[in-house]
């Protein structure tokens, strides 16, 4: 069974787009020189392939592997076997990683040994505090007190890259109003960017009808990919020790995100974000060791960024619990385009819970129209008003899971008979008494940051560490593949 | 003299099939036909990307062709399905969207076209109430549809609920209650959850061993029939919570249990199988070429019931017949259609052969 989340594939949860039938990707084979007629293949006894050559010599088949990069570049199927995930993306492989650190430390070769980040997001933290049952902000801490021991140099959580992708977000969406009083068609509706699953539907099947609208911001995991691979080494004062960045995300297809071509450097041959590790994975490893969060000692979380050290970990903001970006990025345009109007909060929700809207109303006429649009169902209404030119929204913030990154597919799943409603309710509980994140304009660490890492607001170097762009994949038809 | 002498009599119900009609004007495989709710029309779509739409003038004998829809699809036209008021129509595409097809204008126009599946799909059907509409494909997935008062449908479940390529939707005869059957060697119910307007899957019938490609419901509502790749018919019979036959229900949802399999009559795949809401006859649709329809016997019971073939039409079509469709108003009126690229009619007539 497949673990991708939310629109990819996920189990136990009716609200998603299949994975693929068969999978259609070429593969390329390099024909040998020597046969005319061609080659007898033969299956051993042992299931593997192999050649017999015209002289009947026996030659072994290599095993086509088709890797996460060929699958995210293929238009045959939203996702691809598990399988291909697990080489680089795995607790497996995090373990390795961490294991082999340990035995350079042992061995006294510190100097070799990578430097091991780890960022950890909101909804994880929420996911095993509920499940441990532990407070949220001493689940983080356990958390860090965890991965310290597993020889994790720097622990951070995410309100850093959080608070980039919000002014990011914000200013993208004013200057699209704008574009868009000038006349470009496909400057609004301004789409979310941050859901992997839903960003990935979109190339694969909309392709150039639905990627115009949606967000260049980058999401926090990737921004932190590059806080981590670009601020890093100056904050270290060692711009050769290899970074090691794992992340801590609430769904599968983070996995995917990390790997896009996008995201990898080719100069140092890294990508961003290293591994990618999920609140299911993290329950099986703690579990696997017999132990329970609760019992781990708290650690302190690291603050490598300029200015003072935020005390605040783990916060809420007025919006969803995948980020809030609809409620921000609302009453930022409110206040910049509209200042006379009271903006008010109210969303209602329109079919289904899981699609909600709220509107700004200037002399009786609706100015501003945001959506916040969950689960697959409410994806495709969009999608289908958006190609039919019906859709009224200036803004909606999209992911993939019902309910959102609270209820992402590699949040742990309910036990002991707790219905999994019942557990989002919990975490949307636990959410709400979080303590209310401050603006991130007041943010001294970003601010500084835009200042001295980014060369200021209007860079190419901001822009390339905090936007991306995405890619439509154009659709293989194959009279192959019909069946009746 | 005559010599009188007692036999023993034994009596059968019997039946027959009479060819009424062979229409042809597809071109192609005809993959379905199906009669709009008053009896008076039906459609036929196929290989050719065409619905063609049948009547017959008063007094007249033989159905024509009145109407081809065209233009609506860009591949083969798997099936096709009416809407409860019989003002709609429905066309489910290989092109991996469903046509949705209205006579505002006086004539059927393509009015609408509801585009999300990843693949073929497979099957189209209006719910009694006429406000959803579900569809289902080889992308293992079925929808459901929500139309409003403007015409606009909106997607109101994605189910994933199969494992496989699913075959068929069909939905229940009162209630809104929707059976899909698959690849996957399965039938699955679904049924809305008020808490959040989500479909959910609140059966699954498995017995079959291959793929099921055709499920009908008798006119209760309350009986499944099934036909499948593994050359069987089934019937299933709905329990409630709490059933005097103490048959084990779980979480409060009805059990359907297969009471009966009927095998040993089909020498192929059963690609379709109607359950005649006036008559209660079971016509199926072979790739033997044949269609064959099966009574209950009067004696039969409702945990173990019985059912007779009393009918076989070898070569019905000269080649596989891919659909079979009682008329709902006509009594014993089937309409069938196969890979020959005709559509029969034919009239059923039951006789009692005495032994």
């Amino acid at each position: 069974m497949s673990h991708f989340s939310g629109i990819l594939q996920l189990t136990d949860l009716d609200d998603f787009i299949t994975p693929s039938q068969e999978c259609i990707k070429p593969v390329k084979i390099d024909k040998s020189k020597s046969s005319g007629t061609g080659s007898k293949i033969k299956i051993q006894s042992d299931g593997s392939y192999v050649q017999l050559d015209e002289g009947g010599a026996i030659q072994p088949l290599q095993r086509v592997d088709i890797s996460l990069t060929d699958c995210l570049a293929c238009s045959g199927c939203i996702t691809s076997a598990e399988t291909v995930l697990i080489t680089q993306q795995s607790q497996d492989e995090m373990m390795r990683i961490f294991n082999e650190k340990r035995k350079l430390i042992d061995s006294g070769q510190i100097a070799e040994a990578q430097f091991i980040v780890v960022s950890i997001s909101m909804q994880p933290a929420l996911s095993l505090a509920e499940t441990f049952c532990i407070p949220p902000e001493s689940a983080l801490k356990k958390l860090t007190g965890y991965f310290k021991r597993l020889g994790a140099d720097l622990v951070v959580d995410m309100n850093v890259a959080d608070d980039f992708v919000l002014l990011e977000a914000q200013e993208e969406f004013i200057e699209r109003y704008r574009m868009k009083a000038d006349g470009s068609k496909s400057a609004l509706p301004m789409l979310a960017s941050s859901c992997p699953g839903w960003v990935c539907y979109a190339e694969k099947t909309h392709g150039s009808y639905i990627l115009p609208y949606i967000s260049t911001t980058k999401s926090p995991q990737q921004v932190m990919g590059s806080l981590v691979k670009n601020y890093l080494p100056q904050y270290l004062k060692d711009s050769n020790r290899p970074i090691y960045h794992v992340t801590v995300m609430p769904c599968y297809d983070k996995k995917l995100e990390a790997s896009r071509e996008d995201f990898f450097d080719s100069t140092t041959n890294t990508r961003d974000v290293d591994c990618v590790i999920t609140a299911i994975e993290l329950e099986q490893l703690i579990l696997s060791e017999r132990k329970n969060l609760a019992e781990e000692e708290e650690g302190e979380l690291d603050w490598p960024f300029p200015g003072e050290k935020s005390t605040l970990h783990l916060t809420s903001s007025l919006g969803s619990g995948s980020g809030g970006y609809a409620h921000h990025i609302f009453l930022h345009a409110a206040k910049e385009l509209f200042p006379d109007q009271q903006a008010s909060l109210e969303f209602k929700a329109l079919r289904n819970q899981d699609f909600q809207e709220v509107t700004l109303e200037k002399d009786g006429k609706v100015v501003l129209r945001f959506g916040i649009a969950n689960g697959f169902r409410n994806i495709q209404n969009l999608v289908q008003k958006l190609k039919r030119n019906k859709c009224s929204y200036d803004y909606v913030e999209i992911m993939a899971c019902p309910s959102g990154c609270l209820n992402g597919g590699a949040q742990i799943r309910p036990k002991d008979g707790t219905s999994p409603k019942e557990m989002i309710s919990k975490l949307e509980a636990l959410y709400r008494q979080l303590p209310l994140k401050a603006k991130p304009e007041c943010n001294d660490a970003v601010n500084t940051l835009y200042d001295t890492l980014l060369g200021g607001r209007n860079s190419d170097k901001k822009k390339a560490l905090l936007h991306t762009k995405y890619h439509a994949l154009e659709k293989n038809s194959n009279a192959l593949n019909i069946k009746w | 003299m005559k010599v009188l002498y007692v036999c023993p009599v034994e009596m059968a119900a019997s039946g027959r099939l009479d060819l009424v009609d062979s229409l042809t004007g597809h071109r192609g495989r005809v993959w379905n036909v199906s009669w709009n709710p008053t009896g008076t029309v039906f459609a036929s779509c196929g290989e050719d990307k065409t619905v063609r739409l049948w009547t017959k003038s008063s007094g007249q004998r033989t159905w024509m062709n009145k109407t081809v829809l065209t233009d609506g699809h860009q591949r083969t036209i798997r099936e096709v399905a009416w809407s409860p008021c019989g003002n709609y129509l429905a066309s489910a595409s290989f092109d991996a969207t469903t046509a949705i097809w209205d006579r505002k204008s006086g004539e059927f126009e393509c009015n609408a076209t509801l585009e999300g599946h990843e693949n073929e799909v497979k099957s189209v059907c209006w719910a009694k109430s006429g406000n959803l509409l579900a569809t289902c494909s080889r992308d293992k997935s079925v929808w459901v549809w929500e139309t409003s008062e403007d015409d606009e449908y909106e997607c109101a479940a994605v189910i994933n609920a199969h494992s496989q390529d699913v075959k068929k939707v069909i939905w229940h005869p009162h209630d809104d209650i929707l059976a899909s059957s698959s690849y996957d060697n399965t039938i699955k119910l679904f049924r809305e959850d008020i808490s959040d307007n989500d479909w959910i899957n609140c059966g699954t019938l498995a017995s079959h061993e291959s793929t099921v490609w055709g499920i009908a419901f008798d006119k209760t509502g309350t009986r499944l029939a099934s036909c499948s790749d593994d050359k069987t018919v089934k019937i299933w019979q709905q329990y409630l919570p709490g059933n005097p036959e103490g048959v084990v229900t779980q979480s409060n949802e009805p059990t359907w249990k297969c009471v009966c399999t009927l095998s040993g009559y089909h020498s192929r795949v059963v690609y379709d199988i109607a359950w005649c809401h006036q008559t209660d006859l079971i016509a199926t649709a072979c790739g033997d070429d044949a269609i064959r329809v099966f009574k209950e016997t009067p004696s039969s019971h409702k945990n173990q019931p019985e059912f007779e073939l009393i009918c076989t039409v070898h070569r019905a079509h000269t080649q596989d017949v891919n659909s079979v469709a009682w008329n709902p108003k006509e009594a014993g009126l089937l309409a069938s259609a196969g890979d020959d690229s005709r559509v029969n009619l034919w009239q059923f007539k039951e006789e009692t052969i005495i032994f």
